[in-house]
């Protein structure tokens, strides 16, 4: 598959990258564009539990979601949204499900449109259904329904395509738990980067036909795994030192999205987008202090620093003292966003970026990291071996734990697990070769044997 | 970049906090002085597979009965790490790779020994119909087990009648039902329903992703889960304590 390589930066300097400007602006859905000088709230929500008992109710709760955030956005005078409808397995599975739901969100956000003007755009995230009750299943026959998912939705209103697919998770999930670097490099940066390059090739042939916008994929089943089990400072469920590890090694596995068609923008919950905007210079999508509805992060401010979306994760929509749960979280992303676009305005943007990296960047190694100069920097290590897959997410790991050590010497307080921790990982990856085909070999071997359900097939091994 | 001093803004309290021994430090003065108990205890702490094989080979060759060094060695070095996990000595990972190394013991004095060893409990562990996210699961399993339960694993996307058939046949002290989204934990309903309907009244500890003590809490065998290592927690409280839901509720619903 022909997919072109990142090797060099899109932004010449770290502070050349701001929020609300993208090097690569992106127009989608009814007069919006995407990285050109604005934010725009991006509303995520969950159908209500029972909702997922037929297709008609399906359809009529995604109605009232989208009525819901449309009239609340025209209520407040916000001149821009987005709507993200993360798929549930029926909506996906039954690609006609989908389809009819993004057709009626589709109706009403036109009618807005025509009405008052507001500029607004429907992304669909589909749901990576490739697998079956014991394995994934990334090349078998679901993934023809996966790809008439995508194609289903976009023929009936969605205006930008997404999934969070899910290759390598089964060897991360085993890696991510036994402190295995080599697993977890394995997992994200050859076996994810792989499923990434057969599925956005043709995701991204798939808007082509259908004029909609391929818009990017996320880590959530790895990277997002790793930073949940991490958890909150007092948590004793991983390092944060090592969530922060498989964090860098996600960032070459999303850009691939990018290298197959995808233009952005990024997904919401993609901490690593930063990283993905240096090199590739596409819009991204963050979330983080309006997303604690979904989770806990500890990096809330810092994530707003170059996003071009602004998202709330997911709500599951039910009844709040100040309206729908999609209301008062659209309402919250609207007003974030007129802050930062009072600071676009106003030449202010630096100012306010630097002031959302303050609060964040030493809280925990995980927002260190991902702070615009250092996520820079750590795309700059992608880069470098832009071409072999497997060197760059070295690369990515081993950049990743000299700028957490850099911070250590600084004011980024680690206990001392967290440094014995960066300590042992440092000398796993530096003792890894730096030869891709011995490094797949090996790791073949071993996670075949390893991790029961782990099947070569579904690379294409 | 603006500097400041980051004190003034957060506290890390990770750091603050963080005990003065460590991990090994800490180890060291909780494993038996029995010279070979010892090295097999370490090696269950350690997650070191192999040596856990030659330190029983070695206690067995010297005419230690194969199945008490379950209890007496085995079982003793996995408290040393469910113990320090609990104290937050340790991480999560530490505890995946000694439960490995545990498991492995267990299987090499299966094959010593000629026979299966008693077990605390059984549990049956499912994850919801229509979820596949499983990695909650799995963590709760493994610390079953570390904990010297019996653990039916039925995998991921486990039908709801495949669920009631399984207790039947287990008979099991408890249930695991773990689900990431607000659309699959809607199954732990049907299982609660169709338990109850034959009669069956064991605690039903669920939780995972989405899934919260509100949403547990309106079945009438639910009990919620904020962590999974609740899970051990709650199956050795049903073994002292009975299996009264209310009581369970009591002392693991947090909120």
């Amino acid at each position: 598959m022909a997919v072109a390589r990142f090797t060099k930066m899109a932004y010449a300097k770290a502070d050349d990258m701001v929020f609300g400007k993208a090097v690569k602006p992106v127009k989608a859905g009814l007069g919006l564009e995407i990285g050109a000088g604005y934010t725009t709230p991006e509303v995520n929500y969950a159908p209500r539990p029972e909702a997922g008992a037929s297709k008609e109710k399906l359809v009529k709760e995604y109605e009232r979601i989208t009525t819901d955030i449309m009239a609340r956005m025209v209520q407040i005078g916000a001149p821009s949204v987005v709507l993200e409808t993360e798929h549930v397995q029926q909506m996906s599975n039954h690609p006609d499900w989908g389809a009819a739901v993004a057709h009626a969100q589709k109706t009403i956000m036109e009618d807005y449109h025509d009405e008052y003007g507001i500029k607004c755009a429907l992304r669909h995230t589909i749901g990576d259904i490739r697998e079956n009750r014991d394995f994934l299943q990334l090349r078998g026959d679901k993934y023809s329904v996966f790809l008439e998912a995508f194609e289903e939705c976009a023929k009936s209103g969605a205006d930008l395509l997404s999934v969070e697919s899910m290759g390598g998770k089964e060897v991360f999930d085993y890696a991510i738990l036994r402190n295995d670097m080599a697993g977890v490099l394995y997992g994200i940066g050859v076996l994810g980067s792989m499923d990434m390059e057969m599925i956005w090739s043709d995701i991204a042939a798939i808007a082509k036909k259908t004029g909609t916008v391929a818009a990017g994929d996320t880590d959530c089943a790895q990277a997002n795994t790793a930073m949940f089990i991490a958890g909150g400072l007092l948590d004793k469920n991983l390092a944060h030192t090592l969530a922060i590890i498989a964090r860098a090694i996600s960032a070459p596995r999303s850009l691939v999205a990018y290298e197959a068609g995808a233009v952005g923008p990024g997904k919401d919950c993609g901490y690593e987008n930063t990283i993905v905007k240096a090199i590739a210079g596409v819009p991204i999508t963050q979330e983080g202090k309006t997303s604690t509805c979904a989770h806990s992060d500890l990096m809330g401010n810092l994530v707003m620093q170059c996003c071009d979306l602004w998202s709330n994760e997911s709500v599951e929509y039910h009844g709040e003292f100040g309206g729908t749960t999609v209301q008062c979280w659209s309402e919250t992303l609207a007003y974030d966003c007129a802050l930062m676009n009072v600071a676009l305005e106003s030449g202010n943007e630096k100012v306010l970026r630097d002031m959302f990296v303050a609060s964040d960047i030493n809280r925990d190694p995980q927002g260190y990291v991902l702070a615009y100069p250092n996520a820079y920097r750590v795309g700059q290590a992608i880069v470098k071996d832009g071409n072999d897959i497997y060197l760059r997410a070295k690369n990515a790991a081993l950049e990743c734990i000299k700028i957490v050590e850099e911070g250590a010497k600084d004011k980024l307080a680690l206990s001392r697990f967290e440094a014995t921790a960066l300590a042992n990982a440092k000398a796993a990856f530096e003792a890894l070769t730096d030869d891709k085909e011995k490094f797949m070999s090996d790791c073949l071997d071993k996670y075949k044997k390893e991790v029961k359900v782990f099947l070569p097939e579904n690379y294409g091994l | 970049m603006i500097q400041i001093d980051p004190s003034k803004i957060l506290v890390r309290y990770n750091v603050k906090m963080e005990k003065q021994m460590t991990p090994e430090e800490a180890a060291e003065e909780l494993y038996p002085k029995d010279k070979l108990v010892y090295p097999i205890a370490k090696a269950i702490f350690e997650g070191e597979e192999d040596d856990v094989v030659e330190g029983l080979e070695k206690a067995i060759g010297s005419g230690k009965d194969p199945i008490s060094l379950i209890d007496d060695a085995l079982m003793v070095g996995m408290g040393v790490v469910t113990r320090l996990y609990d104290e937050g000595v340790i991480f999560l990972p530490n505890v995946m790779m000694s439960a490995d190394a545990m498991l492995e013991g267990i299987e090499f004095i299966k094959k010593k020994a000629g026979k299966a060893p008693t077990v605390k409990g059984k549990v049956v562990c499912h994850v919801a119909e229509g979820d596949v996210h499983d990695i909650g699961k799995n963590i709760v399993a493994a610390l079953l087990r570390a904990n010297g339960y019996d653990v039916v694993d039925l995998g991921r996307d486990v039908p709801v009648d495949e669920v009631i058939a399984s207790v039947e046949k287990e008979n099991p002290l408890m249930l695991t039902g773990t689900a990431l989204m607000t659309t699959t934990m809607y199954a732990f309903k049907e299982v609660n329903d169709k338990l109850l309907e034959k009669g069956y009244r064991i605690p039903f500890a669920c939780g995972g992703g989405a899934v919260n003590q509100d949403f547990v809490s309106q079945y009438e065998l639910g009990v919620y889960g904020e962590e999974a290592a609740d899970a051990p927690k709650m199956a050795d409280f049903i073994k002292e304590h009975g299996d009264n839901i209310v009581k369970l509720r009591e002392k693991f619903h947090k909120h």
